[in-house]
């Protein structure tokens, strides 16, 4: 079978591969192309759609026009285009799935409603290049034929691919929608029963007063025509109160049936509500019922009218009550006329007339974070969940140059965060109205087994009512992170700054006009590029919008479907390893041995008085015969253990008394404690440019992506770009010098990216500087944006610029000259060639990721390969186990000296954030190392 | 449920199909739009034996009905295969059907050939859904050729319904989990080379890596091939994982087009012959990975591989149009009546990429002590950064070619930036971005009838 690897050409017959046309060759359409578009230009799959991205469209079958578009999201009429929502309505309302009888059925007293399972269609019109997910649900409506509106939600998209690879999360993301519709649809449909069946009242006593005067009026036993039309319509009423109060039953026992559907999702506290307050109706009207058990005429009519005056009375208090501040007018019965006004130039309801306001504007703000979540290039969708996934089984190197997986775990895990209900999405707005208090918890028993398992139901109302009283809904409940991170990214960057040392203050007019001259182009940048460039930059970052998905929104939007993915997730057993749990089921079982056991490799940082070595070694070394006799403990949320705040919040006295006292550095506590305030000193740099990194808030990978930007400009433009890099990545100190705050906040922020382990809030990284640092400094940031003033403060920062030289490298951003040791290896030639063809900084930082990630593996496997670090017999020493780690480092991995020091940095890192936990320290010491290599200036 | 349904149709024809083993498919149907009567149900499949569900034939028929709704207003192209997906929550089940217009009785019909399954199964479907959709449209297209000629469509649509029900009904038991433990696979050995050959491993999963992760594992010995199912589904995703079936400790199953990995035992005589056809039609090339002998062979690339398909798809179709009698459906075999095309059957070469991406981490993960989740968390970093690499070539060659409206003319630029000078490096990123964005194997390496061979021509001569 078989054969010869021998490859006979195809295309032997001519050299184009056209054969001649075949007079018998079925015509095109029962035959495939040759040549489809896909081969041609595989982007071009879906650009014969008429409208530009995906939308959510919302559609009804009206019982008056026939289906019709209702609403769109994003609201925005160049999303559909030349689309034509009217037509499409029609296709995908068509269908009427959840057709089941409604009305009277045969052999009942009362028209029945249908309570019918939602349904979930996808289905295309292959022509338009339209593809939809639909989710087809019912409403009620009192006044609408057989009591139901056929609505439809649809994810519309020209990606039939996208929609069937994504049925399930957006299968849950619309069921949450559709039960909040319906759930505030419920209420207010209870509540329009409550209006009418207080209309029948009063028209009962209305008519019941009538009729008993024209009997009264009337020659006994005799009847006239209209006495008996009176009584007639009496009996109308009174049967239509009895429908009317059964249609009450029945509503309330909607939550009592058993559901079909296995993918349906509620929210507890809705049905619970609903349920209390349908059954409290009940109650109220099953008195009601009494005045037909009428006797007395006279004190019925009165007390007939005193009952419904009351009953107005205790119902305007409810309506006051429920509608807290809305203050609506209470509500008057009305007479009904005998005839009802079933006829087609009736108003129907709209949508949020038939849905409570509250769960109508949750569910639409439920929709737009799906339409978020969903937006852009499945490639892109698709490939950052798996990144985050494999991202979660390496929780050990994450650290180094990942961004956090803190949020996601959360979500994955607690389940607190993992809102069924749509209410809480917006329920902090509605504080004031006295909204539903929608808190998720378990289904009733007989409904177990179609509910979501365990960890949803551990939304409490504890938690609940903790954030709103403390007025600290967080994002995930308020609105995704995508929300937080889109609309107030700009003042994100502001806030960092009340949190990180080195922001300085400013008014707010000052930081506005700060901040339009940050978008203006800077003349003096080092980054800033040729007019080509520029024109390229703008083409870029428009197409980096227009790029849905490495893109600005693309970047953040995954987020949220990552949240659909876990909890569609977290509700299969096992399936997600929580923070803390997945920690120690990934870490539990890792041999610490090679971490811990060995003599040499690491050292202690558990002691208090355990000191960064500053040794001579020529190297980073990182075994002092130190052995920690101390079991890590499973790897705790390591990350989480930092506070979002400045750097000051890292044990400060780690960082002041350790290098002065093994030194004996003429550095006094009490100057480092001044140089520590120095860093809070007032910028006066008037051109500040917006940096992304080291304020001390949650670095996002938006911003990352935009820092990208900066460091292929940087690698473009600096030739001795690599040495930088290099610097960084060995963990020596790199100082960006320059008087323009601006330029040198870029530099940082464009460097930062590869400080390896720059903590959640990029602590390890201070922007500006404009003091004198310290030693203690060093320790603390690995890169630090120094200003560079003319003045006895500048004389003193160049005294300690040349004092701690052995320590740090100085990129000067004025000179454009770096002073750093001489760096000859090879292993960043990949990433910082400045002859590099890579055209944009998105694309730059995918390469720079899978470059970080590839050193990340090798650190890894450095730290954690036994033999690397203890002797395999008991006659080897240390020397062996060095030589044999040197061995491996240069023959196995291929790595010169210099790439050498890169990786026994990061693995040293490794070592240290592994440890960590076991030693109780919150921020363990970083080694602190230095050679007598001489410095060398490289200039462009 | 039957309460709502109309009365049977009298005139539905049905099959009932023996399948081995619990199949989670219900029915398939097949039904047209009638010009008079409406939607109209011709013919139901069922298979025999043990079933979740019943469903009745008047149930199955208002059903299939149901997927005609709305179709009155189609208005595909001439000869599109359209899907629709339900799941039906109402009546418990999930249907696929594909809509395509048809000529009955002189007519010009809109059609559904539909697969129905309970809703209980959507997690287990939902991975199958290309495989079964896919295969499915190729039969259509057979399908709608006899009902050109004004024969029976039944008989070819029986082809791949059948085959369908075996393949869910073997995926039902065999079928690779989503999560596998390290420790039942050839990573869990103390060192390389245990269980198999270290060049063997190497060469396996490199070559499973540039097809995309497609292979076929023959053996003898279903522990050895199972073994090498489970260590080649670790490179794959979860939701791959899930179209991967292990083989059969008995008896061997079929080979099925569309699956990532598939385990296949030889006959007592040790051989097993794969179907030309069906390997061809896998919507990716495939890794032949014989755990008997130690031999790895794959298939052209994916540009190649694809351009080799489709031809013979046409073939095939053309073969069938030239058919003169119902009686005559061509067999799946080869062809050779089409004097135009003659397929080349040594569509298995060998493994001629070399890679330094596979080889550093197969030599590396060994160093890793086994028995902890060091060696998982070295291949999630592995995988991590194959898909990384992906991603980053499919956004350089997007940029480059403003997303495909200029042609891509540095590959050798490509090459260096990304660190893809070896060539099977850069064939193992390229199949996963392959898999990304279907087409760039074409649309990088231009001309897409290019052999293997003139490929390697051309890229020895950048």
């Amino acid at each position: 079978m078989i054969g010869s690897p021998d490859v006979v050409a195809f295309t032997k017959e001519d050299e184009y591969g056209q054969t001649a046309p075949d007079p018998w060759a079925p015509p095109e359409e029962f035959s495939v192309p040759l040549y489809p578009l896909a081969d041609s230009n595989p982007w071009a799959k879906t650009s014969y759609a008429k409208f530009t991205k995906d939308f959510i469209l919302i559609s009804e079958f009206s019982e008056q026009v026939g289906p019709q578009p209702l609403l769109t999201i994003p609201d925005d009429p160049k999303v559909c285009g030349t689309f034509d929502l009217n037509y499409f309505s029609l296709r995908i309302m068509s269908v009427d799935y959840q057709a089941s009888f409604v009305g009277h059925p045969p052999g009942t007293g009362y028209p029945r409603l249908s309570f019918v399972e939602d349904s979930r269609v996808v289905l295309g019109d292959s022509k338009e290049g339209a593809f939809a997910y639909v989710h087809h649900l019912t409403l009620y409506d009192l006044e609408a034929r057989g009591f139901v509106r056929p609505f439809c939600m649809a994810y519309v998209s020209a990606d039939e691919r996208k929609i069937m690879l994504q049925f399930q999360e957006l299968s849950l993301r619309f069921s949450q929608a559709s039960e909040c519709l319906k759930a505030g649809n419920r209420r207010a449909f209870a509540k329009e029963l409550q209006r009418k069946l207080r209309d029948l009242e009063y028209t009962h006593s209305v008519l019941q007063r009538e009729e008993g005067l024209q009997r009264e009026a009337g020659p006994q036993r005799m009847y006239s025509a209209h006495a008996v039309e009176k009584a007639n319509e009496l009996a109308n009423v009174e049967k239509s109160i009895y429908e009317h109060r059964d249609l009450l039953r029945q509503i309330s026992s909607y939550h009592h049936r058993p559901r079909r559907d296995p993918h349906a999702v509620t929210c507890q506290k809705c049905i619970t509500e609903c349920l209390s307050e349908c059954e409290q109706l009940l109650d109220k009207y099953a008195k009601l019922a009494r005045p037909f058990s009428y006797t007395d005429k006279g004190e019925k009519g009165q007390e007939g009218q005193f009952q419904v005056n009351n009953e107005r009375g205790e119902e305007d208090a409810d309506e006051v009550e429920d509608e807290g501040v809305k203050r609506r007018p209470s509500y008057t019965p009305q007479l009904i006329k005998a005839k009802s006004a079933k006829c087609f130039d009736k108003r129907l309801k709209t949508l949020q007339e038939l849905c409570n306001i509250t769960f109508y504007e949750a569910t639409v703000a439920l929709l737009k974070e799906t339409e978020r979540g969903f937006r852009g290039d499945l490639c892109y969708l698709h490939t950052r969940r798996l990144d985050m996934a494999l991202r979660r089984k390496q929780r050990v190197t994450n650290f180094l140059f990942e961004e956090d997986l803190g949020d996601d775990d959360d979500e994955g895990e607690g389940g607190t965060l993992k809102s069924f209900c749509a209410v809480n999405h917006t329920v902090d707005n509605y504080t004031l109205l006295n909204p539903p208090h929608i808190v998720l918890g378990p289904e009733p028993l007989e409904l177990d087994a179609l509910e979501p398992p365990g960890p949803l139901d551990l939304t409490s109302e504890t938690s609940h009512t903790q954030e709103t009283e403390l007025g600290l809904v967080e994002s995930h409940l308020d609105s995704s992170p995508s929300d937080q991170t889109l609309e107030t990214q700009e003042s994100s960057e502001e806030t960092k700054g009340s949190c990180s040392s080195d922001k300085s203050e400013m008014g707010l007019a000052e930081r506005q006009q700060d901040l339009t001259k940050s978008e203006a182009p800077d003349p003096d940048s080092d980054l800033i590029l040729d007019p080509d460039h520029n024109t390229d930059l703008e083409r870029e970052s428009s197409s980096e919008e227009m790029e849905t998905t490495a893109g600005d929104e693309g970047d953040e939007t995954p987020v949220s479907l990552l949240e659909v993915v876990s909890e569609l997730e977290a509700t299969r057993e096992d399936e997600f390893e929580g923070l803390t749990d997945g920690a120690s089921d990934l870490l539990v079982p890792l041999d610490s041995a090679c971490c811990m056991a060995q003599e040499g490799f690491l050292y202690e940082a558990s002691a208090p008085e355990a000191v960064p070595r500053l040794g001579q070694s020529s190297h980073p070394h990182p075994c002092q015969n130190l052995v920690v006799n101390q079991e890590p403990q499973a790897q705790l949320p390591l990350q989480d253990e930092y506070t979002v705040g400045s750097p000051c919040s890292e044990s400060p006295v780690t960082g002041l008394e350790l290098p002065v006292g093994l030194l004996g550095d003429a550095v006094s506590r009490t100057s480092m404690e001044d140089g520590s305030d120095c860093t809070m000193s007032a910028s006066t740099g008037s051109d500040r440019a917006a940096s992304p990194l080291g304020y001390g808030g949650m670095v996002t990978l938006r911003q990352r992506k935009k820092a990208g930007q900066g460091a292929l400009k940087f690698v473009r433009q600096y030739p001795f770009a690599m040495q930088a890099l290099w610097c960084l990545l060995s963990g020596r100190t790199l100082v960006v010098l320059g008087a323009d705050e601006g330029r040198v906040r870029r530099l940082v922020a464009a460097l930062a990216l590869f400080v390896p382990g720059p903590r959640k809030c990029g602590e390890r990284v201070q922007a500006w500087l404009s003091c004198p640092f310290t030693l203690t400094d060093l320790q603390r940031w690995k890169l630090i944006g120094l200003q560079r003033v003319a003045s006895p403060v500048g004389s003193s920062m160049l005294y300690s610029l040349s004092r701690y030289s052995r320590y740090i490298s100085i990129l000067d951003a004025d000179q454009k000259t770096l002073r750093c040791p001489p760096y000859q290896g090879q292993l960043l030639a990949n990433i910082a060639d400045h002859r590099t063809y890579v055209r944009r900084g998105s694309t730059y930082f995918l390469q720079l990721q899978s470059t970080l990630c590839q050193l990340a593996a090798r650190a890894f496997l450095l730290t954690f390969t036994h033999h690397l670090h203890l002797p395999v017999s008991s006659t080897e020493g240390p020397e062996v186990v060095e030589g044999r780690r040197r061995c491996f480092l240069q023959e196995q991995l291929g790595l010169g000296e210099e790439d050498s020091q890169i990786l026994l940095y990061l693995s040293q890192l490794i070592t240290q954030q592994y440890l960590k936990p076991a030693t109780g320290s919150s921020a363990a010491a970083t080694s602190f190392s230095f050679n007598y290599t001489t410095n060398v200036l490289y200039k462009i | 449920m039957s309460s709502g349904c109309p009365p049977q149709s009298p005139a539905v024809a049905k099959s009932e199909v023996t399948v081995e083993g619990e199949c989670p498919l219900l029915a398939a149907t097949f039904a047209y739009w009638d010009n008079i009567l409406g939607p109209r149900v011709r013919h139901i499949w069922t298979p025999k034996g043990d079933q979740v569900m019943f469903l009745s034939d008047g149930e199955v028929t208002f059903l299939a009905n149901h997927t005609l709704n709305g179709e009155i207003l189609r208005s595909a192209e001439c000869g599109a295969v359209d899907v629709k997906f339900f799941v039906l929550a109402e009546k418990g089940v999930i249907i696929v059907s594909l809509i395509f217009d048809g000529e009955l009785k002189g007519d010009k019909n809109t059609c559904a050939l539909s697969i129905i399954l309970p809703q209980t199964e959507l997690a287990f479907y939902l991975p199958l859904h290309t495989i079964c959709v896919e295969r499915l449209k190729h039969v259509i297209r057979k399908g709608r050729i006899w009902m050109q000629k004004g024969y029976n469509i039944i008989s070819v649509l029986s082809l791949e319904i059948v085959p369908i029900m075996e393949l869910l009904a073997s995926m039902k038991t065999h079928s690779v989990p989503e999560d596998i433990d390290i420790k039942d696979t050839v990573l869990n050995d103390d060192d390389i080379g245990d269980s198999c050959h270290e060049d063997f491993l190497h060469k396996a999963v490199s070559s499973h890596l540039q097809t995309c992760g497609c292979s076929i594992v023959v053996g003898s010995n279903p522990e050895k091939v199972n073994k090498i199912v489970r260590t080649l589904c670790l490179f794959l995703t979860p939701a791959e994982r899930k179209c991967s079936r292990l083989c059969k400790a008995d008896s061997s199953f079929k080979y099925d087009t569309g699956l990532f990995v598939q385990g296949l035992l030889k006959d007592s005589r040790g051989s097993f012959v794969l179907p030309f056809r069906q390997v061809l039609y896998s919507p990716y090339p495939t890794t032949h990975i014989d755990v008997d002998i130690n031999t790895v062979k794959q298939m052209p690339p994916c540009h190649e591989h694809t351009y080799n398909q489709r031809r013979y798809m046409r073939s095939e179709l053309s073969a069938l149009w030239k058919t003169d009698s119902e009686e005559d459906i061509p067999p799946d075999t080869v062809i050779h009546t089409d004097e135009s095309f003659t397929p080349d059957l040594n569509i298995f070469q060998d493994v001629m990429h070399k890679d330094t991406l596979v080889k550093s981490f197969i030599d590396e993960v060994f160093m890793l002590k086994p028995g902890l989740s060091l060696r998982s968390t070295y291949l999630a970093q592995f995988l991590l950064l194959l898909h990384r690499k992906a991603l980053t070539l499919l956004k350089y060659i997007e940029d480059e070619t403003q997303k495909g409206k200029k042609p891509f003319r540095s590959l050798r630029n490509l090459k260096t930036d990304l660190d893809l000078t070896v060539e099977g490096d850069l064939h193992i990123v390229m199949a996963f971005a392959e898999k990304l964005r279907a087409g760039l194997h074409s649309f990088v390496f231009g001309k897409p009838f290019y052999t293997s061979m003139q490929e390697r021509d051309a890229l020895m001569s950048f």
